[in-house]
């Protein structure tokens, strides 16, 4: 008999038997492959085939091998006629084996399977869940919203938005810098909708998913389906939308969307990295829309709010934190919450290996660099060069001795910038800035101080210099 | 080996049996059927190693003996036979067989491969009228996934609640539910019969009346009804929850004649396009169902069927052949359909009779 005629059959164990148990699999695997080998040689071949086809071990334990075999006429032929065989080869191979014994078993890939009780009912009949309907993450409630100073304007927006929709504030726009908790904001409201009122439809899209439809019913030509589609809705909820500017055609779109829905009184809730005002390329007729409703902004989290947000996220996954190791997150990760939350699963992780608390040390270790993520070194080059591009003046006359207004305002806002976010002193950046007096700079940084309070136009400018310069 | 028995008794049994050989397997006495005397009796089996069958009929047994013989090759001279009875012998290798007007010498296999047929203990059982059983899995085995994405969706489901036996199938598009009463007490657990194999069962005990007897247990069910005796192996794998799935309220109903309702759709499937839609209206002011398909290439239909109905105008498209298989299963000249309007399934049963459900999904537009 030549050496392929199994070749069939030890594929499909090899198929089978990847990747799934413990190293004594591969023992075990190869103890039965050798095996076969050898039955091969004593078992004809159409009897080889049909029989030891999708055969394999299962366990062993005591001395019993336990064969996994596809069906009851395969374990009764294969345990009436082939079983002195099977001890035998087995035996040869490996002198502890004593007995052997037949259990049915579809195979190490599909006893995988079977920890699933219930698979989902088939996918057609029930066609939409709700969840697909409003395209809503049911995970994000208000129930596990972690409120505090920093959102709590916006928190409450969204808590009359959801008393009386429609109404109270529309449209609502929500506003803040990234891992803030806009989405999960949103979201909520919407979800709270879900529950509230059944009957009424809610839709979830992020801005660039809106665009992608846009575009396939433009394909498609099923442009009126498109709008039908989205003037359904009781709530629509949108995320991101500073991203359609500079779309001309989806603007539009949008345009024609958001005044459709707003006549007819429906809710509509936005997210923004930025406030409309300031984000480039929208259009003014845009812009007033947006702010014709409510613009809240959420801000990083206080160092108060911080501790309260690991404390819920840690309970969360009944996982404990020492005060102190609480203490050390709040102090040193201070940028969004998504940071906070991945420090905290590398806690939770560090914890489950070792089984035992972790100490400030252990966390410090573990998150080194972790803190560093949020503040990127630039040199003061940089700054000068962002911010005179930003104002449209030439990086030169910055270091100049010149006083011409609009080379002023952007010299102020660099030394205010170097001193507030950078944490220069104020004789270096003096001389960082061609060789001014440090009275110069504590009167530049003062004014700056004091314009932002009552000039929305520079706070805005600053605000977004500081997201250019992250 | 040397017997005799009635022509038209070998010739049915064998038959039936040989149905369940298989030519092309890789073992070739699996395209066998296999003879075996026991006392007075002549037994048949066969198998495919997915299910086995056993018949067992009356013989003059004059030398005790076993042989398998290909399937075809017997039945086929069976099949022409003239006359009552058969005699055959085997001697050596060659299995000889008589009629009244031919015989033949046919060449056998080594009976030695021929697998043991598996048995399962009586302990965990129950009984179903044959023709019960046969009714229960024709109204629904055609629903069976053709497809072995998943595989708990090619097979028939049985179970047992309160007294009766359920039959399930689906294919994830549309959904059958057939009861019947069980003949016997006590519970019976979710089972998976592949769809083929309830097909050949309800071969097999097409035409037989009295109980059929089940035995079961994790990995086979067999089935014992007068002297035959069939065994399949189940599915291991879970059915989808599918109660949850059934609506419990409705929009709108509508009661049609089947006989009416079965020519239009067969009518309107000559103009239905590729996808068979058929656009199925309940018009609660003309007391009418208006059946309408259209096809690009040949024209377009409408029909109309005259029907009680309750509740609000409605307009779905469905696959007509899916709405014309529900009506095979129904015995009643009613269909009773319930809809709840666009894009919901639409539930199809038996107006005077409650043991037969058909869930057919709308198909998107």
């Amino acid at each position: 008999m030549n050496s392929f005629s199994c070749f069939d059959v030890r594929e499909l164990l090899a198929y089978s038997d990847e990747c799934l148990f413990a190293p004594t699999m591969t023992t075990t695997k190869e103890l039965w492959e050798n095996a076969l080998v050898e039955l091969e040689l004593s078992i004809s071949k159409p009897n080889f085939n049909t029989w030891f086809k999708d055969t394999h071990i299962v366990r062993v334990e005591d001395g019993t091998v336990s064969l996994g075999v596809p069906s009851q006429f395969a374990r009764d032929w294969l345990s009436a006629k082939f079983h002195k065989d099977i001890l035998h080869s087995l035996r040869t191979l490996s002198e502890s084996v004593r007995t052997v014994e037949y259990v049915i078993s579809r195979g190490p890939k599909r006893t995988g399977e079977e920890g699933r009780v219930i698979p989902p009912p088939p996918t057609e009949l029930p066609l939409e869940s709700v969840h697909q309907k409003s395209n809503l993450n049911p995970r994000f409630t208000f129930e596990t919203f972690v409120v505090g100073p920093f959102n709590e304007l916006a928190h409450a927006a969204a808590q009359a938005v959801v008393r009386k929709p429609g109404i109270a504030y529309n449209p609502l726009l929500v506003y803040g810098p990234t891992g803030l908790g806009k989405t999960h904001l949103i979201q909520a409201i919407g979800n709270h909708f879900r529950v509230s009122a059944p009957e009424r439809k809610v839709y979830y899209v992020t801005s660039e998913k809106f665009s992608m439809d846009y575009v396939s019913s433009l394909q498609a030509g099923k442009v009126q389906s498109f709008k039908e589609k989205y003037r359904q809705y009781d709530l629509l909820i949108m995320d991101d939308v500073q991203f359609l500017a500079g779309r001309d055609k989806i603007k539009e779109e949008f345009f024609h969307l958001f005044n459709y829905l707003h006549d007819s009184n429906k809710q509509l809730v936005f997210s923004s990295d930025q406030h409309p005002n300031v984000i480039q390329n929208l259009e003014d007729r845009l812009k007033s829309r947006f702010s014709a409703g409510m613009i809240v902004s959420v801000t990083p989290p206080d160092h108060q709010s911080r501790l309260a947000i690991i404390r819920t996220k840690a309970a969360a996954h009944n996982f404990y934190l020492t005060d102190e190791v609480l203490e050390y997150l709040a102090t040193t990760i201070e940028g969004n919450v998504r940071e906070l939350e991945g420090a905290l699963n590398t806690l939770m992780i560090q914890f489950e290996m070792r089984g035992q608390p972790l100490t400030v040390n252990d966390a410090k270790t573990l998150l080194r660099g972790a803190g560093g993520t949020t503040k990127k070194a630039v040199s003061v080059q940089e700054v000068v060069k962002t911010i005179a591009n930003f104002y449209g003046v030439e990086e030169g006359s910055i270091y100049e001795k010149t006083r011409r207004k609009e080379v002023v305002r952007p010299r102020q806002v660099i030394m205010f910038l170097l001193r507030e976010d950078f944490k220069i002193s104020f004789p270096t950046i003096g001389e960082k800035l061609g060789g001014r007096d440090h009275t110069t700079v504590i009167h530049s940084c003062d004014k700056i101080k004091n314009d932002i309070r009552g000039d929305s136009v520079l706070s805005n400018e600053i605000h977004q210099i500081r997201l250019m310069l992250k | 080996m040397k017997f005799e028995t009635q022509l038209e008794t070998l010739q049915a049994a064998s038959l039936s049996v040989g149905r369940f050989s298989e030519r092309k397997a890789n073992l070739p006495v699996l395209g066998c059927i296999l003879l075996t005397t026991e006392g007075n009796k002549l037994v048949l089996r066969a198998t495919n190693l997915e299910c086995g069958v056993e018949v067992v009929i009356p013989a003059k047994i004059i030398n005790e003996g076993i042989v398998a013989v290909p399937a075809a090759t017997l039945s086929g001279f069976l099949g022409n036979g003239r006359g009552k009875t058969v005699s055959a012998q085997l001697s050596g290798e060659v299995f000889k067989i008589e009629t009244e007007r031919a015989s033949a010498s046919i060449k056998t296999l080594s009976h030695e491969d021929f697998p043991i047929l598996p048995r399962v203990s009586a302990e965990r059982s129950f009984k179903v009228k044959a023709a019960d059983i046969v009714r229960a899995i024709r109204s629904v085995a055609y629903c069976a996934s053709l497809s072995a994405i998943k595989p708990e969706l090619q097979s028939v489901l049985l179970y047992g609640d309160a007294g009766k036996l359920i039959t399930v199938a689906t294919d994830s598009f549309r959904l059958a539910e057939k009861t019947v009463p069980l003949r016997s007490t006590g519970t019976v657990p979710q089972m998976l019969l592949p769809a083929r194999n309830a097909a050949e069962l309800m071969r097999i005990l097409e035409g037989a009346s009295g109980d059929a007897e089940f035995y079961y247990n994790d990995n086979q069910l067999s089935i014992q009804h007068n002297s035959t005796y069939y065994t399949s192996r189940l599915l291991d794998g879970a059915f989808p929850n599918y109660r949850q799935i059934l609506p419990k309220s409705f929009s709108t109903e509508a009661v049609v004649l089947r006989e009416d309702m079965g020519s239009a759709l067969k009518s309107l499937s000559i103009f239905a396009d590729k996808f068979a839609q058929v656009v199925l209206s309940i018009d609660p002011s003309k007391k009418a169902l208006l059946l309408s398909s259209r096809n690009p290439d040949v024209g377009e239909q409408i029909s109309t069927v005259k029907a009680a109905i309750e509740g609000a105008q409605v307009s779905v498209s469905f696959n007509g052949r899916y709405l014309a298989d529900s009506l095979q299963a129904i015995s009643g000249d009613s269909v009773r359909l319930h809809s709840n309007g666009p894009g919901k399934a639409m539930l199809i049963k038996d107006a005077s009779d409650d043991s037969f459900q058909y869930l057919a999904m709308p198909m998107n537009r």
